[in-house]
């Protein structure tokens, strides 16, 4: 009873996949891809590339057959085993730590004012640096970094180590071509965040606050766990809301009938929020590993293979998404991938809804008039496992 | 087995055959019902599986936990105060052989 086997299609190579190319601009590769099959092998990549929603659908509902609990992972290496890197029930153990610091009673009774305090801040040295400022450099960033400090409990860091942190451990994740100089840069930022979760819990202990690290204090979590599963969150709280905040702000401003529909309306910036997470996903791909011998939308996989699933790439499918190509905040509604799905969905998933479609872009299109992309200083979008606004300077007044 | 009715506004019923202990949520997922989504997988973390439970059922319903509460405050289809639930804090089974509910227009 082979039935299955001899109905499935063995997997096409994609060798003519780069990275470089990915990364200046994927989504051109990920039509390519997604027209002939739902999963390719990618030399270039090393991995199985999963680019149809469907087949991205499937994966994400099924832990048992697609296991997050990757072998050889770089991730475990830059960051530790987090929950990120497990299935339940050791995942769900994980993730009750973090109590409800990130739902949404908690952001609106306690983080809004904060996030609200740190726009203030930031918008206000944005406009100290003048109109022709990087919008990326000089306000997503730093905001993004000192939310994500105060919601974790770092009060022994600064927002500036939160960037450091997250960007080379991220590039520890991605270092696939074992770079000894990228697993450096990583590895003190590994040990930095230890020295300050040891240096910070004794005090939570007697100074308990509404911060992640403070609820850790009383969860009956290993040390080794709160480690990984803050390094995870330094890695995915920080460099996303930046991404999705300059992203939305780009393709607002490249579409000035819809920007004016949100100014008109400022409860569409959270439609906006939703269709930018779609259009670009801040995370394009994630890993998952077969456990089994299997067939994942008529493609046959063997047991052991290492997956990449391209959200990225499943966010923008034409079986699912009319014009999928566009930025369109009046597309009918549909659930995109951007946030995973199934028992990883984010845990960050309200905080940056709020931090960025709630406070963040209603300020800054009010405060900064006439808001516009220099034409002088174009500005770049880059990435594909992480995509987002590399530069984007700013004129306004 | 337990029987689910997922009743749409168009008219349209879909009626699913469940192994006892199955929740709504995981139940229309796996059959593809339109309109439940189930984005977080089951955790009362995102709201997208709400139903309109009909009212002969309401009375053998687990009690609403905190975090359900605080989902139904953020669901994209407005909030019954009797029959609004998540589908996937309700499990049918021993105590719930067979249930109906209407799904809201939107959920995300």
């Amino acid at each position: 009873m082979t039935t299955a086997a001899t109905e499935a299609h063995p997997v096409p190579t994609a060798d003519w996949v780069t990275i470089p190319d990915l990364y200046r601009n994927p989504y051109p590769i990920y039509q390519k891809l997604r027209a002939e099959s739902p999963v390719h092998w990618v030399p270039a990549v090393n991995r199985y590339m999963v680019t149809s929603y469907q087949a991205c659908h499937v994966i994400e509902q099924d832990q048992e057959r697609f296991s997050a609990d990757e072998t050889n992972s770089l991730m475990k290496r830059a960051m530790g085993h987090s929950m990120l890197r497990k299935d339940d029930p050791e995942h769900d153990v994980d993730r009750k730590s973090y109590g409800n610091v990130l739902r949404p009673k908690a952001i609106k009774e306690h983080w809004n004012a904060i996030f609200q305090a740190n726009s203030d801040k930031y918008l206000a040295q944005l406009k100290a640096a003048g109109s022709g400022a990087d919008f990326i450099w000089d306000y997503a960033a730093p905001y993004a970094a000192e939310n994500l400090r105060l919601i974790m409990g770092f009060h022994n860091a600064t927002q500036e180590d939160m960037q450091r942190w997250s960007q080379t451990m991220i590039d520890g994740t991605g270092n696939y071509a074992d770079d000894p100089e990228v697993w450096a840069k990583s590895e003190q930022s590994y040990n930095e965040v230890d020295d300050a979760i040891d240096e910070i819990l004794p005090y939570l202990r007697k100074n308990p606050d509404s911060s992640l690290l403070s609820g850790m204090t009383s969860m009956p979590i290993p040390l080794e766990a709160i480690r990984a599963n803050m390094k995870m969150t330094i890695g995915g709280g920080l460099n996303e809301p930046r991404d999705v905040l300059g992203t939305t702000v780009w393709a607002l401003l490249a579409n000035p009938d819809q920007l004016a529909q949100v100014l008109a309306d400022e409860a569409l910036y959270a439609r906006a929020f939703e269709e930018s997470v779609r259009w670009v996903a801040p995370i394009g791909m994630y890993p998952r590993e077969v456990r089994q011998d299997t067939v994942l939308e008529g493609v046959q996989l063997p047991a052991g293979a290492r997956l990449g699933i391209v959200v990225g790439a499943a966010n923008r499918d034409p079986a699912v998404f009319e014009d999928p190509e566009s930025f369109n905040i009046n597309r009918e509604k549909k659930p995109h991938l951007a946030f995973g799905g199934g028992n990883h969905f984010c845990a960050g998933a309200w905080v940056a809804r709020a931090s960025v479609a709630q406070i963040a872009m209603p300020q800054v299109f009010r405060e900064l008039p006439n808001l516009r992309l220099d034409p002088d200083n174009a500005p770049v979008d880059a990435g594909w496992v992480f995509r987002g606004m590399t530069k984007m300077p700013v004129l306004w007044g | 087995m337990a029987k689910i009715s997922f009743h749409h506004s168009d008219g349209n019923v879909d009626v699913l055959d469940v192994d006892p202990g199955t929740s709504l949520m995981r139940a229309a997922v796996t059959n593809g019902v339109d309109g439940i989504v189930g984005e977080c997988g089951g955790q009362a973390m995102c709201a997208t599986c709400h139903v309109y439970v009909r009212p002969e059922y309401l009375d053998r319903l687990p009690e609403i936990s905190d975090d359900e509460e605080e989902m139904l405050e953020c669901t994209a289809g407005p909030r019954d105060e009797t029959r609004s639930r998540l589908g996937c804090q309700i499990t049918v089974g021993e105590d719930l052989e067979q249930i109906e509910v209407d799904v809201p227009d939107d959920q995300i």
